[in-house]
C-alpha cells in the first residue's frame, strides 16, 4: 500500500505542479486586449511521444537508406557548362533577362549523393481545398475553414511559433473571363509540420483510408510516363479525398451536422527528396506509413 | 531490365575473382628468390572466393518506447502550457446544450484540469450535490453502455518474464534479430542465417532462398532492397585462406508473420535477440563485423 502511494507521489511530482509559482512582478497588460502577458516568450513544444515519428526513426529510416542508396565511385563529373542565350559581357544584355540555352534543365537535376543526412523524410503535409461557390459568395468558405480547423487544430502563430501560419485563405491570382477575378478568396490551406503532421497522418491511415469503400490506393502513373517532369523531381506525393470521405475523420464525425457543406481536399506529402527519381523515393517513404499505392 | 544494384553486386563478385587472379600473378613475380622477405610479409591469396549471403532478419518494435522520467516530466510540462494557453473551446459548436455527452465532456475536462494544475486551481461548480451525483451516475451508465473501461494489454509479455528467447512477442519496444545456434565442423556457434550463392544467382535472390533453406517457409519475410547492407570476412587460418577465401554479404529482411522452423540437423536452436544479447552470444570477430548494422533502439 505504502509503495503504491510512493509511486503515485513520484508520478505526480513529474506530471503536475505542487503549487503554482508566486508571481512577484506585476504582469504587463496587452495594449489591445488588456490581457495579462507573461514576461517571457512562451513557446510550446511536443507534448506527447509521437508513434509514427518513432516508427520512422527506428524502422523506416534504415530501410529507406538501404533501398535508396546509390553507390558512387570517385568524384562526380563537373556539371555541364551552361551557355547563356546572349553574351553576358555584352553591355546590351548585361542586366537583361538572359536564360540559359536549352532551358533551366530542372527535370535533369541530379539527386544529391546518398548520405545519412539526406535519407528521405517527411517535411510537411499540406491540406488544400478549393470551394467553387466562394467566388460568388465568400461566406461559403466558412464551412471549409471550420472543417480544416476541426481537422488540424492549427491557429495563426499557434503555440508561440512565428512560422506557424494556421489556416490560410487562398486567393485567386489570375483573371478568368466571366468567372474569377484576382484577389478573390477561393480556397483554404493548412501546412502541418512536426507532431501535428504525424498525428494527422495517423488519423488518416487508421480511421479514414480503411473505411473508404472505393479507395484502393493512390493511383500511380503508367510505367511508360516520362520520369523527366518537374513533378517527378520535386519529391511530393499528392492525392485527393472526396467530401464523402471526410465524414470518416473522427474530428468531423462527432458533429457532421454542424457543417453546412463538406468540401473535399487535396493532401500533399512534401518530402526532402529532390533530383531525378525524387517522387519515387517520396512514394517509398509514404508507403512506409501504410498509404497504399496502386498501378492501373 | 535487370535491377541495378544487384547486377552491380554480381559484377562485384566477378571483380573479386579478377582481383584474386591478378594478385596471384604479382605473387608469382615476388616468388623469385631475389625477394624472399616480401613473400613472407604478404600471404599468398587463393584463386577461389566463395560468396555467401547472410540475412539479418529483423522484427521491428511493436510497442512505442516508454518515456524516461525526464521525458514524462517534459511532456506533461508542455501539455500544461498548451492547456493554459489554448483558445476557448467552442462548446456550442460541438454539443447541444444540456445533453449527456456535454455533461460527460465537462466532467472529464474538470478531471483533466485537476490533474494538470492541482485541486486548488478549479473554482467550485455551482450545482447542487444531488445534481452532481446524478450526472456522475448517468455518465457511468453511458460508459457501461458504450463498453468502455476495457483493460489495456500489459506492456510486458509472458515471454519477457519467462525468458523465452524464441518468442516473437518478447521485448516489444526493441528491434529483435534472428540468430541461429549451429553445429558446424565440430564447433558450436551463434550466427545469422547463411547460405552459399550459386553461380549465376543474384545476391538478393540468393539471400531469400538461403533464408528459406535454413529457417523454413512458414513465415512471411521481405528482403529490404536489392543491395547488401554490409560485408563480413570470416576469420580464416592461412591454410583455409589458401584453399578458398570466404566473403559474406549481409542483407536486411523483415519478418511480417509466422515463425522460424529450423531446417537441417546442423541447426540446434534459434533465438530472437536484441543488440546487447547478440554481443553476449557471438564471437568477438563476428561481433566486430556486424555490430554497426544492428539497431540500438
Amino acid at each position: 500500500m505504502s509503495m503504491q502511494v510512493a509511486s503515485q507521489a513520484a508520478r505526480h511530482s513529474l506530471t503536475r505542479f505542487q503549487r503554482a509559482p508566486k508571481i512577484t512582478r506585476k504582469l504587463r497588460r496587452h495594449p489591445k486586449t488588456g490581457l495579462p502577458t507573461p514576461h517571457v516568450k512562451i513557446v510550446t513544444r511536443e507534448f506527447a511521444p509521437s508513434r509514427l515519428e518513432e516508427h520512422y526513426h527506428t524502422t523506416l529510416k534504415d530501410d529507406l537508406m538501404y533501398m535508396t542508396y546509390k553507390h558512387e565511385i570517385g568524384e562526380r563529373p563537373p556539371p555541364r557548362q551552361i551557355r547563356m542565350t546572349f553574351d553576358p559581357e555584352d553591355p546590351y544584355s548585361k542586366y537583361r533577362h538572359n536564360a540559359p540555352v536549352g532551358g533551366s534543365q530542372f527535370h535533369k537535376k541530379p539527386a544529391p549523393s546518398s548520405s545519412p543526412d539526406n535519407v528521405v523524410r517527411l517535411e510537411k503535409i499540406q491540406l488544400h481545398t478549393m470551394v467553387k461557390e466562394a467566388v460568388a459568395n465568400k461566406s461559403q468558405l466558412l464551412s471549409a475553414i471550420m472543417q480544416m480547423k476541426a481537422l488540424t487544430g492549427e491557429t495563426f502563430q499557434g503555440g508561440g511559433h512565428h512560422a506557424v501560419e494556421g489556416i490560410q485563405i487562398v486567393r485567386a491570382k489570375k483573371s478568368v473571363g466571366g468567372w474569377i477575378r484576382p484577389n478573390v478568396p477561393v480556397g483554404v490551406k493548412v501546412d502541418l509540420k512536426g507532431q501535428a503532421m504525424y498525428d494527422f497522418l495517423g488519423t488518416l491511415v487508421e480511421f479514414v483510408l480503411p473505411r473508404l469503400r472505393d479507395f484502393n490506393g493512390i493511383i500511380l502513373p503508367p510505367q511508360s510516363s516520362s520520369i523527366k517532369t518537374p513533378s517527378s523531381v520535386s519529391g511530393v506525393v499528392s492525392f485527393g479525398l472526396p467530401p464523402s470521405a471526410l465524414v470518416f475523420f473522427p474530428q468531423i464525425e462527432v458533429n457532421v451536422d454542424a457543417y453546412p457543406k463538406l468540401a473535399g481536399m487535396h493532401i500533399h506529402f512534401v518530402t526532402n527528396a529532390i533530383g531525378v527519381g525524387a517522387q519515387d523515393r517520396a512514394r517509398a517513404l509514404v508507403s512506409g506509413f501504410q498509404i497504399p499505392f496502386l498501378r492501373r | 531490365m535487370f535491377p541495378g544494384p544487384s547486377a552491380k553486386c554480381a559484377r562485384l563478385g566477378h571483380f573479386l575473382f579478377l582481383r584474386s587472379l591478378t594478385t596471384e600473378a604479382t605473387c608469382a613475380v615476388t616468388r623469385t628468390p631475389t625477394l624472399p622477405v616480401k613473400q613472407a610479409t604478404r600471404p599468398q591469396k587463393s584463386d577461389k572466393t566463395s560468396i555467401s549471403t547472410a540475412i539479418v532478419l529483423n522484427r521491428a518494435p511493436i510497442l512505442t518506447r516508454s518515456s524516461t522520467p525526464f521525458e514524462t516530466a517534459y511532456y506533461s510540462y508542455q501539455a500544461r502550457i498548451r492547456r493554459a494557453l489554448h483558445n476557448p473551446f467552442p462548446y456550442d459548436f460541438y454539443f447541444k446544450q444540456g445533453t449527456l455527452i456535454e455533461t460527460r465532456f465537462n466532467l472529464e475536462e474538470r478531471k483533466r484540469e485537476r490533474l494538470a494544475f492541482g485541486p486548488a486551481f478549479l473554482s467550485k461548480e455551482d450545482v447542487s450535490e444531488e445534481k452532481r451525483a446524478a450526472d456522475i451516475a448517468a455518465v457511468e451508465q453511458l460508459a457501461q453502455q458504450e463498453g468502455e473501461g476495457e483493460v489495456l494489454m500489459p506492456r510486458t509479455h509472458p515471454s519477457d518474464t519467462s525468458g523465452d528467447v524464441r518468442s516473437l512477442d518478447r521485448k516489444g519496444q526493441r528491434n529483435l534479430y534472428l540468430l541461429l545456434h549451429v553445429l558446424e565442423n565440430g564447433k558450436e556457434t551463434w550466427r545469422f542465417p547463411l547460405g552459399k550463392v550459386e553461380k549465376g544467382q543474384f545476391l538478393h535472390q540468393a539471400a531469400q532462398k538461403d533464408l528459406y533453406a535454413e529457417c523454413g517457409d512458414e513465415m512471411d519475410t521481405w528482403v529490404v532492397g536489392k543491395a547488401p547492407i554490409g560485408v563480413y570476412k570470416p576469420r580464416q587460418t592461412s591454410a583455409e585462406a589458401q584453399q578458398a577465401s570466404e566473403i559474406v554479404f549481409l542483407f536486411k529482411a523483415h519478418i511480417m508473420a509466422g515463425q522460424v522452423k529450423p531446417q537441417g540437423d546442423h541447426i540446434e536452436d534459434f533465438a530472437w535477440l536484441t543488440k546487447e544479447e547478440i554481443k553476449m552470444r557471438v564471437h568477438s570477430h563476428y561481433w566486430d563485423g556486424i555490430k554497426d548494422i544492428l539497431s540500438d533502439h
